[in-house]
């Protein structure tokens, strides 16, 4: 685990989200279930309860439901930038599933790696970078021999 | 088969042996040499490699903080004054500000900087002039707040 070996980024937001219109970046989400499996059961109480809620409050993410026979219980998630992310929510309860779906609808699609810095500006100085004559102007004083 | 006890001494050692080794490789991809792909040449140079960086986490904060105070000797000294008289009459003046935000000011805003080091020039005349001038001189300006907010207070102490 060390700085170079592991990836990192810098902060960034995906194209300026939020300063106009915020656009929420999941893309699509996918439930991956069986329809009579028990680690599946969390997720089918939440597709009765809270799935269409969701929906509804998220208009600009498209669901999946996708039941079929599997042995795992997948959530996938699709985002702008390309990113997906698997989540398995086999034996999970209902309450889980829709909270770790809350989350993954807030997230941006960027990876989740060290980040390197906690800030991050486009416009670095106001008053101009500092450089080897912002205080000694070659008019004031002349670098270099002045003999003779 | 006729010879039946070779068979019986082989031992199944596990299916996830790939999978380990790859798991400590990839720490050692961007090493130099064998050591990025012989198991027990990693092995060795991944687990230094580890010690080293917890040991530098700490050292990290130390080398931080020597680079800002020399950059700001430097920035001072360009203004014509020391380092420890700046941050001490800063203090004085009640500018609660760190050695890291001081640093970024004097690269990324150079009169703001000389401001600051005005100020604090100001303050370093005042208060010779009231210790060398047995008070015979009205009180200053910049010295008028002679005693420190409560929470600078507590966060000197």
């Amino acid at each position: 685990m060390t700085a170079r070996g592991t990836p990192s980024r810098f902060l960034q937001s995906v194209l300026h989200n939020g300063v106009g219109r915020y656009v929420c970046q999941l893309k699509r989400i996918s439930l991956i279930f069986s329809k009579k499996g028990q680690g599946s059961l969390g997720v089918r109480d939440f597709i009765e309860e809270g799935v269409v809620d969701f929906a509804k409050s998220s208009p600009g993410t498209v669901v999946y439901i996708s039941p079929q026979s599997c042995r795992i219980t997948k959530i996938v998630a699709e985002y702008l930038n390309g990113n997906v992310k698997e989540e398995t929510v086999t034996n999970k309860t209902s309450q889980e599933i829709a909270e770790l779906i809350t989350k993954l609808s807030n997230q941006s699609g960027l990876d989740i790696i060290r980040i390197r810095k906690p800030f991050h500006t486009d416009s670095s100085s106001i008053q101009g970078q500092w450089h080897p004559f912002t205080n000694r102007p070659p008019s004031i004083d002349p670098v270099g021999s002045q003999t003779k | 088969m006729v010879f039946l006890t070779l068979s019986c001494w082989t031992r199944n050692r596990g299916p996830d042996r790939y999978w380990r080794v790859q798991e400590l490789l990839k720490s050692a991809r961007h090493f130099r040499g064998r050591k990025n792909r012989c198991y027990s040449l990693a092995v060795r140079a991944v687990r230094r490699a580890f010690i080293y960086a917890s040991k530098a986490r700490k050292a990290k904060r130390r080398s931080m903080r020597q680079l800002w105070i020399q950059r700001l000797a430097a920035a001072s000294r360009e203004q014509h004054m020391k380092y420890p008289a700046l941050i001490h009459n800063l203090l004085k003046c009640s500018v609660e500000l760190n050695r890291r935000v001081l640093c970024d000011l004097s690269i990324t805003e150079p009169r703001s900087f000389q401001a600051l080091t005005a100020l604090a020039q100001a303050r370093r005349t005042e208060g010779l002039r009231a210790a060398l001038g047995e008070g015979a001189e009205p009180p200053g300006v910049f010295s008028r707040i002679t005693q420190l907010q409560g929470i600078s207070q507590s966060q000197r102490s």
